[in-house]
């Protein structure tokens, strides 16, 4: 303390040296605060960049894990493609009234445009689960995988515990195996909305053949789920799947796993602890 | 005394000056050949005198006869002689001849020097009364005979319809054909502008179809319109996809029948046949089936109970969905609060 002050005496009779006033003590004191604070914010602004210099340097020594297969990344890709065209050439047809529906149908070059795009996106989304079922079924990893996403008591148990994790009841954390509850809600979810949106679908989309030989009121019933389950998966897709990936104070901005495949050695001990253990036992085993 | 002539003559009542012009055009087989033909001159007087140009003198309109009897054919007369604007006369000036230039049969007159309708082809001559006079040619219930004078297939399609048995059964607003073709600006139905057109027949049928208390006189359900906007139709149709189905499509224009009439193309036995226009493998199965559906409305059937399972259903799930996000917000928020003390 006393070594600062001396300097800032020194800065101060040297500048009063040079313009040859004295200074009354009220503003000397002032003058001294003034340079002390403007001391520490420099001393903060450096730490902060030692900081992140030191966690960049983290990452790159970090261990990775390889959590997702190039197959899988690419399904997820081509699934979220089409889903997005879906989504934003579906609504406007639901919501046609609104402005925003009437001024996209401007833009994109009218109804008939996005009509073709709309079909684009479902022929996307149907190569993709074909795709998939073959995966599942015909491939190790893609019925090793699906064994994963089964659903068993330990989901519920899981569920339960996290609420009340939530809630501060418990102070310990659910410890997730390779899929958690939240992951493998959204896997199912997806069966659910496939089988109404790609049947009632194809029945909209061949509706000259399927007028032959259904009755008009199952076309009814195929416009209106439709309908509905679009708007459903789309709130599911924004607020819950977002959330999950994207807006969760955990992965803000973004959780690029799905992209690249790998997960650090740090989110797979925390997100996956079971899935971990294992790996490092059979790791131990060779 | 030329003073005492020019009271005597001011002093006439218009009545006593037709008199000398009645002398002949007064008598029922009054008339001259022309081209071979006899060609009538016979006025009716009392039309004249009904006519909402009862004040006025035959030689009023007539200006170029001077001389009573006449020696030459008088030259040919026309409304806006004296409806025009700033006559001195008083005659009622407004937008419709103005409208009426840009109507098919003004076009048609003009270019193609066809037979087509000018103001007193639709008014009457000497017998023009008010559109809500009875007796006029352009009173609501006569217009079909007024435009069936010349458009006689039209008329004998529109006999047969549920507008015109309205029109007939005391349904004032049932519509005739200006409802639809409009009166003076009639315009064709490649018009973008017209009613007819493609883009405009919902809203020109929606006027009447979607107004509750027209349709509750008649039993016609109100909603069908409505219920059209949402369809894929009337989507498309909104859009500029003009080859969608618009009302007349299914239900014809002229001769509008209920779907009970077995003539009607909206009867269920013809259903197939009228869908098959556009949409070749149409069988029977479109008749099975509301047509007009409104999913929020219990009439809808089985469609109301596909769409309340997805209204709760989504709002359960979106809600579970919202409540675990916002627990786990609180309980991070907490945990790192504690963290921090």
């Amino acid at each position: 303390m006393q070594e600062n002050n001396n300097i800032e005496e020194k800065i101060l009779r040297e500048i009063e040296e040079e313009e040859e006033v004295v200074l009354e003590r009220k503003i000397r004191e002032k003058i001294k605060k003034e340079i002390k604070e403007k001391y520490r914010k420099e001393f903060k602004k450096i730490r902060k960049k030692i900081e992140k210099k030191k966690k960049k340097e983290k990452k790159k020594k970090e261990e990775y894990f390889v959590r997702f297969s190039l197959n899988i990344r690419l399904q997820h890709f081509f699934l979220a493609v089409g889903v997005l065209i879906l989504i934003i050439t579906g609504l406007p047809i639901k919501f046609h009234e609104a402005a925003w529906a009437k001024l996209f149908f401007k833009i994109i070059g009218g109804i008939q445009v996005s009509r073709i795009l709309h079909r684009i996106g479902a022929t996307i989304l149907i190569i993709v689960s074909v795709w998939h079922m073959v995966y599942i079924v015909f491939t190790k990893e893609g019925r090793r995988e699906f064994i994963e996403l089964l659903p068993r008591l330990k989901d519920v148990k899981d569920f339960i515990q996290n609420i009340k994790y939530f809630l501060g009841l418990t102070k310990e954390k659910p410890k997730f195996g390779r899929f958690s509850y939240i992951e493998k809600f959204d896997y199912w979810a997806v069966y659910w909305g496939m089988v109404i949106m790609v049947g009632s679908g194809t029945i909209l989309w061949f509706h000259n053949f399927f007028l032959g030989i259904l009755p008009k009121f199952i076309i009814d019933i195929a416009k209106e789920a439709h309908s509905d389950e679009a708007l459903l998966a789309t709130l599911a897709i924004v607020i819950w799947h977002w959330y999950n990936a994207h807006f969760n104070p955990e992965v803000f901005p973004f959780n690029p796993t799905i992209f690249t495949g790998k997960i650090s050695k740090e989110r797979m001990m925390k997100e996956h602890p079971l899935e971990y253990e294992k790996i490092m036992k059979e790791k131990n085993k060779k | 005394m030329k003073f005492l002539i020019i009271l005597f003559l001011f002093s006439q009542t218009p009545e006593d000056q037709n008199r000398r012009c009645l002398l002949c055009h007064g008598k029922k087989d009054f008339g001259i050949m022309e081209k071979g033909e006899f060609k009538s001159l016979y006025v009716s007087y009392k039309d004249l005198k009904q006519s909402v140009h009862h004040k006025f003198t035959c030689v009023t309109c007539h200006d170029d006869v001077r001389v009573i009897p006449h020696l030459i054919k008088p030259r040919k007369i026309h409304c806006l002689q004296c409806h025009f604007e700033g006559n001195v006369i008083g005659a009622p000036v407004r937008e419709m001849p103005e409208k009426y230039k840009e109507s098919v049969h003004a076009r048609a007159k003009k270019e193609k020097g066809k037979k087509a309708p000018d103001c007193y082809d639709c008014h009457g001559i000497h017998n023009v009364r008010g559109p809500e006079d009875t007796l006029s040619t352009v009173y609501k219930e006569n217009i079909p005979e007024t435009c069936g004078q010349c458009h006689k297939k039209e008329r004998d399609g529109y006999e047969n319809s549920v507008h015109y048995k309205g029109l007939k059964e005391g349904v004032f607003e049932s519509a005739v054909c200006t409802d639809c073709h409009r009166e003076h600006d009639i315009l064709p139905p490649e018009d973008p502008r017209s009613t007819l057109n493609p883009r405009n027949v919902v809203h020109t049928c929606e006027k009447c179809h979607a107004d509750v208390k027209i349709m509750k006189k008649t039993g016609v359900p109100v909603k069908q319109v409505e219920a059209f906007k949402e369809s894929f139709h009337g989507i498309a149709l909104e859009f500029g996809v003009l080859k969608a189905a618009n009302c007349t499509s299914c239900h014809g224009y002229h001769e509008i029948l209920p779907s009970t009439d077995p003539r009607s193309p909206i009867n269920p036995a013809n259903l197939a046949k009228t869908c098959g226009k556009c949409h070749p493998n149409a069988s029977q199965n479109v008749a099975k089936g509301k047509i007009h559906v409104i999913p929020g409305e219990k009439e809808a059937g089985i469609v109301y109970y596909v769409y309340t399972f997805f209204k709760i259903f989504t709002f359960a799930v979106i809600l579970g969905l919202i409540i675990h996000i916002i627990l786990d917000l609180i309980g991070r928020f907490r945990r790192k609060e504690i963290a921090g003390e």
